[in-house]
């Protein structure tokens, strides 16, 4: 059960990892996932516990309304994200991921005075879709399974080619006639739906949702997983997302030493892995191997 | 008017420290470019080698159990050793999580995150070591002041003067130093122009290291102040400030200096602004300044034009 | 590459996880395996050890060491026959997930109770799980209102905010009949904060004293010179805190030194020793209302006070070690009786786990605490709140909660 439900958690670091590797896979360095992650958690929050309607007359929550609220969500984060996306993806670099924390930042304060939002109390008692962990390994697993499907669908896709040349040279993009700045919208506007899915999942699996999900460590924890696992191709945030969100749990026998270890580890990967553990290349050699034997 | 008064106080004094934390980011990133996640750490370590050397006495829950140093210096001496203290363990985080990768010429983006786990190894460090109690520097070390100065109605606490008068003297001199000497000259040739600076004989490597022994001083130094100023709130003290730091950084436009201590006193004289039946949101506020700024002006207000993505 | 190629690991991925999640839904289930007694029968704890509320976690851990050392002398002592218990310490960290992954390893592991976690919101969080598996919990410093209604398997022994904060406002009014202005301050960051803040201004306003201003921090936030001056230009005579331990004594300090002389009343989060160093002679004379008092003279109490000083080199328990102890102490007490009626190695676990839970609210308890009950909903009934007044050793750093009567 425990290995189930820490499943669970792992398909949502590799979520959000993905949600991060979208605008970086167009060189934008976006880390405002925490925050769409919070919203995607609110409204599945408010849903289930302020509209009786939705809970239906069974004892479990009916995956229906399951289905509405995670419809909702992906509405109102990308609505959000189309409304920020066009001044701030102005920003370049370091300035961007700073505009996007303090974006987080601003919607953590606004929760926490809300009177809707529980304050720092927060949502508790949220109705739960599923029996136990299982029900959430498969939701996350599908959600998981889709978004990479889109992410690899990306590469040979025209968008995705579009968004290589722009993180190559948006210069240059440009000159070529792509439409840069909707093409780093469509990404940030695809970033914030995947996170806000994963917020939905999230808030039913946690019981609870508060102003603490979503904030400044979460944006650089959600950067670390991309950064380890490697930015070139899908594969490396999701496996950068399930690695790192198991390891502070897989290193519990070492006791003390575990967040010791864990942040070593986080030290040391970059150093390492200087393209993430996963590159294109690596990737290719592997698979010439398999094939030769 | 005394309402006026004590809210350009309020700022000013809460600016300082913000400024004070934010030089140190900026010394780092004007060299290399990047931002160096771990100096939240370092003045966490800057507060607790104060705290030591002034004879203080380790708590019951860490390795070090009881530990009493067999010395009490008085706490401005405390204050620059625990600086040299800090500006080492700030040379260490440089050769473990830095070094290596440049040396590989990798992304920035990089050593952000490595430096974010030396970061998270040194907070633990210090939990394993002394405990996540709170420690306090006594406020008998400024025997003699009045707890707080009544400056044309407007209240303050002397600490917090004291704070405001060490910041303004460290930034004095730091840019004196810049602008004045060979080595500051040098290490601003290097943040300007690396491989002009290396045609000139300039050792990129000995700057680089000088940048992160004089953040690590900075930012032990305030880590002392603050401790005086507000105690030692356990091993996560200087990180309740990076995240601040970093707006303040950023505002004023990164790698500038002048743009730090602008960015700091903006963001103390904003919060002071705050009306006081809205306090809940006095956090938002720097963040919400930065978030407009950056959109007016994507470089922040001093920051030079950026080279490089990311 | 073709597109493919590409999507076959996320189709094998999926599937992966598809699999493990069938296997899971038909494997063999632990709970119906007998319950294990050999070797100790198995306690879980789940405490904020890591993280910013690493803390609390601490004085926690103290508490349940303590406890443990305890209830092993006196089963030797008092009752051979008695079952031992064997205590599994894991770190909640100060998130929800953290907690969660927590509680389900030690569920996983076949603990028959648990005690934690550290923080409210992590409990809303970890609660329900340990609900639906069916396992008891009890809470050493979860004080929100709502969280024993989680389920039939919650109860706390910390007592909600809801009984003890009024007390304290009371008593100052008491001290100060002519108290008018109150102004509260709270820490709207904190869950713990935040509901008892809303209790004190209720209770103010139940004496007639609408706040003249309320102002929030935040937990990490050591500087209030921005609220204490607004606050002050209302000049109130009252003043009325909720937050933690190093926050509330730097807001107390700071509130001194800018010139405030009227009364102060804080709340249950401050309520130990370690203010001390940070308000330092500043905490002199503010009055808390308190679920726990080392001062209270009962003969458990005294020998709860006295282990404690030995193991902490004289030091005085804070209020959280003594919750912490008085949660083992139930968990301890409840499974002796039970043994006592049938013995444990003829429960599964799951029946176990059922029959330590009704055994548990029946009880009494003679706690540091003083004497505890439980409701049948799982809420601590505790038969005396203190209030108490901080007397600072002059020139010292340390002081004591002297009990007002």
């Amino acid at each position: 059960m425990r290995d189930l439900s820490l499943l669970v958690q792992m398909g949502f670091g590799a979520l959000l990892a993905l949600s991060v590797y979208l605008p970086l896979r167009c060189g934008q360095l976006s880390l405002a996932t925490p925050g769409f992650y919070a919203i995607g958690g609110y409204v599945a929050a408010l849903l289930s516990t302020r509209w009786p309607a939705l809970s239906g007359g069974g004892a479990s929550y009916p995956l229906t309304s399951l289905a509405l609220e995670l419809l909702l969500a992906a509405l109102v984060a990308g609505a959000v994200a189309l409304v920020l996306g066009r001044p701030v993806l102005q920003l370049r670099g370091i300035y961007l991921a700073i505009a996007t924390i303090a974006l987080v930042e601003i919607l953590r304060v606004l929760n926490l005075n809300m009177a809707w939002s529980g304050g720092a109390v927060g949502i508790f008692g949220i109705p739960q879709p599923f029996d136990g962990p299982a029900g959430y390994a498969l939701a996350t697993g599908v959600l998981l399974a889709l978004t990479c499907w889109l992410c690899s669908r990306l590469e040979a896709m025209r968008l995705g080619r579009a968004m290589s040349a722009i993180r190559e040279d948006e210069l240059a993009a440009r000159c070529m006639g792509i439409p840069t700045a909707d093409v780093k919208l469509i990404a940030f506007v695809l970033s914030a739906v995947i996170a806000a899915l994963t917020g939905v999942l999230a808030a039913h699996f946690l019981n609870t949702w508060n102003a603490r999900q979503g904030s400044f460590d979460a944006s650089i924890t959600t950067l670390a997983f991309v950064v380890f696992g490697g930015s070139r191709i899908w594969l490396g945030p999701v496996l950068g997302g399930l690695v790192i969100t198991a390891l502070p749990e897989l290193l519990r026998p070492v006791g003390d030493l575990r967040l010791i270890l864990f942040g070593l580890v986080i030290l040391v990967g970059p150093i390492l892995f200087p393209q993430g553990v996963i590159t294109p290349e690596g990737l290719a050699r592997i698979r010439a191997a398999v094939r030769r034997a | 008017m005394v309402h006026l008064l004590q809210i350009l106080i309020n700022g000013l004094a809460s600016g300082a420290v913000y400024a004070l934390f934010a030089l140190g980011y900026t010394l780092v990133f004007s060299v290399l470019g990047v931002i160096n996640f771990a100096h939240g750490a370092v003045f966490t370590i800057g507060g607790y080698l104060t705290y030591l050397l002034i004879g203080g006495a380790v708590g019951a829950n860490g390795l070090l159990a009881g530990l009493q140093l067999p010395l009490a210096l008085p706490f401005w001496l405390a204050l620059g050793l625990a600086g040299a203290g800090s500006a080492l363990v700030s040379l260490v985080v440089e050769a473990v999580a830095f070094r290596p990768l440049r040396k590989r010429q990798a992304e920035p983006l990089l050593s952000l995150i490595s430096s974010l786990g030396a970061g998270v190894v040194l907070v633990n460090l210090v939990q394993l070591l002394m405990g996540a109690e709170s420690y306090s520097i006594p406020s008998s070390t400024l025997a003699g002041l009045p707890a707080a100065l009544n400056l044309g109605g407007a209240q303050i606490r002397t600490v917090q003067l004291l704070l405001l008068l060490v910041a303004t003297l460290l930034l004095v001199l730091l840019t004196l130093w810049l602008e004045g000497s060979r080595g500051g000259k040098a290490l601003q040739a290097v943040s300007e122009d690396p491989v002009t600076a290396r045609l000139l004989g300039i050792d990129s490597g000995a700057m680089i290291r000088l940048a992160f022994a004089v953040s690590g001083f900075l930012a032990g130094v305030a880590g002392g102040l603050v401790g005086l100023s507000v105690s030692i709130a356990g091993p996560y003290f200087g990180i309740g400030y990076g995240l601040k730091g970093l707006g303040v950084l950023v505002l004023g436009g990164l790698g500038s200096v002048p743009g730090a201590v602008l960015g700091g006193l903006i963001v103390g004289l904003a919060e002071a602004l705050v009306p006081s039946d809205f306090s809940g949101y006095k956090d938002g506020v720097a963040f919400a300044i930065l978030f407009l700024v950056l959109l007016l002006r994507p470089r922040g207000l001093l920051g030079k034009p950026l080279a490089s993505k990311v | 590459m073709e597109a493919g190629q590409r999507s076959l690991p996320g189709a094998a991925l999926a599937g992966a996880l598809a699999l493990a999640a069938a296997l899971a839904a038909c494997g063999p289930r632990a709970d119906d395996l007998p319950l294990q007694v050999e070797g100790g029968v198995p306690v879980g704890a789940v405490l904020s050890l890591t993280s910013n509320a690493n803390a609390y976690g601490q004085d926690q851990q103290i508490g349940l060491e303590l406890a443990q050392a305890w209830h092993q002398k006196r089963r030797k002592a008092d009752s051979p026959g008695a079952p031992e218990l064997s205590l599994r310490l894991e770190d909640g960290g100060g998130d929800e997930a953290t907690a969660t992954q927590a509680f389900n390893l030690l569920i996983d592991a076949g603990v028959v109770a648990l005690v934690g976690p550290t923080l409210s919101q992590q409990a809303f969080a970890a609660d329900p799980i340990a609900q639906r598996r069916g396992v008891p919990v009890v809470a050493p410093s979860n004080t929100a209102t709502n969280i024993p209604q989680i389920g039939g398997f919650i109860s706390r022994v910390s007592a909600p905010s809801t009984e003890i904060a009024p007390l304290s406002i009371a008593k100052a009014l008491e001290l100060n009949p002519s108290i008018r202005r109150a102004a509260v301050f709270y820490a709207q960051d904190d869950a713990y904060s935040t509901s008892e803040s809303a209790i004190f201004q209720k209770a103010l306003a139940d004496k007639g004293l609408k706040p003249v201003t309320v102002q929030r921090t935040q937990l990490n936030d050591q500087d209030f010179q921005n609220q204490i001056t607004g606050a002050l230009r209302q000049t109130p005579d009252l003043i009325v805190i909720s937050a933690q331990a190093v926050d509330g004594g730097n807001l107390i300090r700071q509130l001194r030194e800018l010139g405030y002389k009227g009364s102060i009343v804080v709340g249950n989060g401050m309520n130990t020793p370690n203010i001390y160093p940070i308000c330092q002679a500043y905490c002199d004379g503010i009055l808390i209302a308190q679920a726990y008092s080392p001062e209270l003279d009962t003969p458990m109490n005294r020998e709860f006070v006295a282990l404690y000083k030995l193991a902490k080199g004289g030091a005085i328990p804070p209020q959280l070690t003594a919750q912490a102890f008085s949660a083992y102490q139930v968990v301890a007490e409840a499974l002796q009786r039970l043994n006592k009626r049938q013995p444990l190695s003829q429960f599964s676990l799951a029946d176990a786990r059922k029959a330590l839970m009704a055994e548990l609210l029946s009880g009494r308890y003679d706690t540091p605490l003083g004497e505890i009950a439980f409701s049948p909903d799982g809420e601590v009934v505790q038969q005396r709140f203190h209030v108490a007044q901080v007397q600072m050793k002059p020139g010292s750093l340390n002081g004591r909660f002297a009990l007002l009567p």
